[in-house]
């Protein structure tokens, strides 16, 4: 089998003023892996998932995914590509139920326009139909179902982190980035988490995880990469990396040269 | 909302009660009910239509004065000028507020807020200073226009009676499709928006295309409205499109209640009764908005609808003993 590149990342740069957040990044991804980015606090990590989910545009660089370049596109147009993601402070649409979030997430993929919407034409009830189906599907994949109906604000702290990962499944994208999923978690929702992630990558979907705890990094990532000061520092297998001095210098301290 | 996924069959059933109300009023005698009522459901078409731009998508709007305007305007001067038949020139008014309406959105759809206010409090200025002093006076400016009743297939809605049931059947069109519209994709984009306009664009949401299109459905609701008045009250004068208008609109708004089928209906009903019967202090009207609107904020922050919801909810769940409770 030939291992494919699923995601791109050469060069880039992203200043704020003389703040260099994103400093010559180069990275490879390859499909259905887990990739993990690690570093110290305000390495740049939320920036550089910002820069590949189009919240910002990277000043010089290229980001190419499933062959298709899509640095400075806007957010809405990454997602339809096939990129999903979850958010490090939880944002969910805290008004609507548990279901109408995992509803928005499939949102670039229901095809039903407005004059559908107005009339509920044949075309558009068997969408929603189809759509609500899959949803509860997906509520029952992460253990949510039983909640569907209830307000997404009343979940507990952990279940709204696997709302935020569900709805970003929702879209059936080839790619999921997700910004520290297991904060807040507890130890028994970590091992939860872990086995969820292994589910997620059965089902085609290639990850790209941001996350602090590093037992969970180590354990559960193919490929990890370290960033600080807005710098790729090294990259390699959790074995590779853990040997790596630099990144040990970087975590603990210790003599820069 | 989860909840009312079917047509709602019970509230249908009340506007079958509403068709024998004229009767009820000619019998006691109080034929200006009928009148009330014709402004009633022109009011509720209004707000419910701005209710789909706030309520659901969160953009506010203190210009809607502006597309009630084009609407009238629009109507009564395409018959005027163009002698178009009067149901024909509502539709196209209707629409060009809408368009209108797109215009405007697009670049407002970047602010938020107090922005948002201001730039549209600046659009309804605008149109209101066009109709007081417009290119060659075609809209009559500060004395402006008289027109026609609604002819409808050649009966002529010149009676408050026949106009009621035109009234009727239009707001129940409305409704109707603002149902099917916030129960659809459309509308849980639109919520989404309004709960939380990053995570939209995340979900692949286009934020922009949205706004646009609840500001422009909005002035569409606004606008038939405008023109359902113009045909009402066979005159149309600058004072009624003025910033007061606008504020009624918002303060029967939030009165009943945001982001439902029945809060504007309430809000449009009540506001409107209370103007009506406190006709003798005109002057103090803004005063009257202002005190209603504190009421609201502070008292009753879902609106009279939102807040009878929230009380028949609690107690539903003191019956049931709470037991199912998500959190």
């Amino acid at each position: 089998m030939v291992k494919r590149v699923l995601l791109e990342i050469d060069n880039l740069c992203l200043s704020f003023g003389g703040l260099k957040a994103t400093n010559d990044v180069t990275m490879h991804m390859e499909q259905k892996k887990i990739n993990g980015i690690i570093g110290p606090n305000g390495a740049g990590k939320t920036t550089f998932f910002n820069q590949i989910s189009g919240v910002y545009k990277p000043d010089s660089g290229s980001i190419v995914f499933d062959g298709k370049r899509i640095d400075g596109l806007k957010p809405f147009q990454i997602n339809e590509a096939g990129i999903a993601r979850t958010y490090q402070v939880i944002n969910l649409f805290k008004k609507m139920s548990v279901i109408e979030n995992v509803m928005v997430g499939m949102h670039p993929r229901l095809k039903a326009n407005f004059f559908d919407s107005l009339l509920h034409n044949k075309k558009q009830k068997e969408e929603e139909a189809k759509a609500r189906e899959k949803a509860l599907d997906l509520l029952d994949f992460v253990g949510l179902k039983e909640y569907a109906y209830a307000q997404a604000g009343a979940l507990s702290y952990g279940q709204q982190r696997l709302l935020e990962i569900v709805r970003g499944l929702a879209s059936d994208p080839k790619l999921i980035l997700l910004d520290e999923p297991a904060a807040g978690m507890n130890s028994t929702e970590k091992v939860e988490l872990n086995v969820l992630l292994r589910q997620i990558l059965e089902r085609g979907v290639t990850i790209l995880i941001v996350e602090h705890d590093m037992k969970l990094m180590m354990d559960i990532s193919d490929r990890i990469f370290v960033l600080n000061y807005g710098k790729k520092l090294a990259e390699g297998t959790p074995a590779e990396v853990q040997k790596n001095p630099e990144v040990i210098a970087a975590y603990l301290g210790g003599d820069e040269e | 909302m989860e909840k009312n996924k079917k047509l709602p069959v019970a509230k249908i059933a009340l506007c079958m009660v509403l068709l024998a109300l004229p009767f009820l009023f000619t019998a006691v005698g109080f034929q200006y009910g009928v009148l009330v009522c014709c402004f009633a459901f022109l009011y509720i078409i209004a707000v419910s239509g701005l209710d789909i731009d706030f309520g659901y998508c969160g953009q506010i709007s203190m210009g809607h004065a502006a597309f009630f305007a084009i609407g009238a305007y629009g109507s009564v001067m395409l018959h005027q000028y163009f002698h178009i038949p009067i149901i024909f020139t509502m539709v196209i008014a209707t629409v060009l507020a809408a368009a209108v309406g797109a215009v405007i959105a697009y670049p407002a759809s970047k602010l938020v807020f107090h922005f948002l206010s201001l730039a549209t409090i600046a659009f309804g200025e605008i149109v209101y200073s066009l109709l007081l002093n417009s290119p060659k006076g075609v809209t009559g400016n500060a004395v402006g226009m008289f027109t026609d009743s609604i002819n409808l297939l050649g009966f002529s809605l010149s009676s408050n009676e026949s106009f009621y049931y035109f009234g009727l059947a239009c707001t129940a069109i409305f409704l109707m499709a603002k149902w099917l519209m916030v129960n659809s994709k459309v509308g849980r984009a639109w919520v989404a928006i309004r709960e939380n306009p990053h995570a939209a664009g995340g979900m692949g949401i286009n934020v922009t295309k949205y706004k646009v299109m609840a500001f422009a459905v909005s002035a569409f609701y606004t606008g038939f409205a405008g023109a359902m008045y113009a045909h009402l009250v066979r005159y149309i004068g600058p004072d009624t499109f003025t910033q007061k208008q606008s504020v009624m609109f918002v303060t029967m708004m939030l009165f009943g209640g945001t982001g439902s089928i029945l809060g504007p209906i309430v809000g449009a009903v009540l506001v409107f009764s209370i103007t009506e019967g406190l006709r003798m202090f005109e002057q103090y009207q803004m005063l009257i908005y202002g005190a209603l609107l504190l009421v609201v904020i502070v008292a009753l922050p879902g609106g009279v609808y939102g807040e009878m919801k929230k009380l028949a909810g609690k107690l539903l769940q003191k019956g049931k003993g709470g037991e199912k409770s998500a959190a």
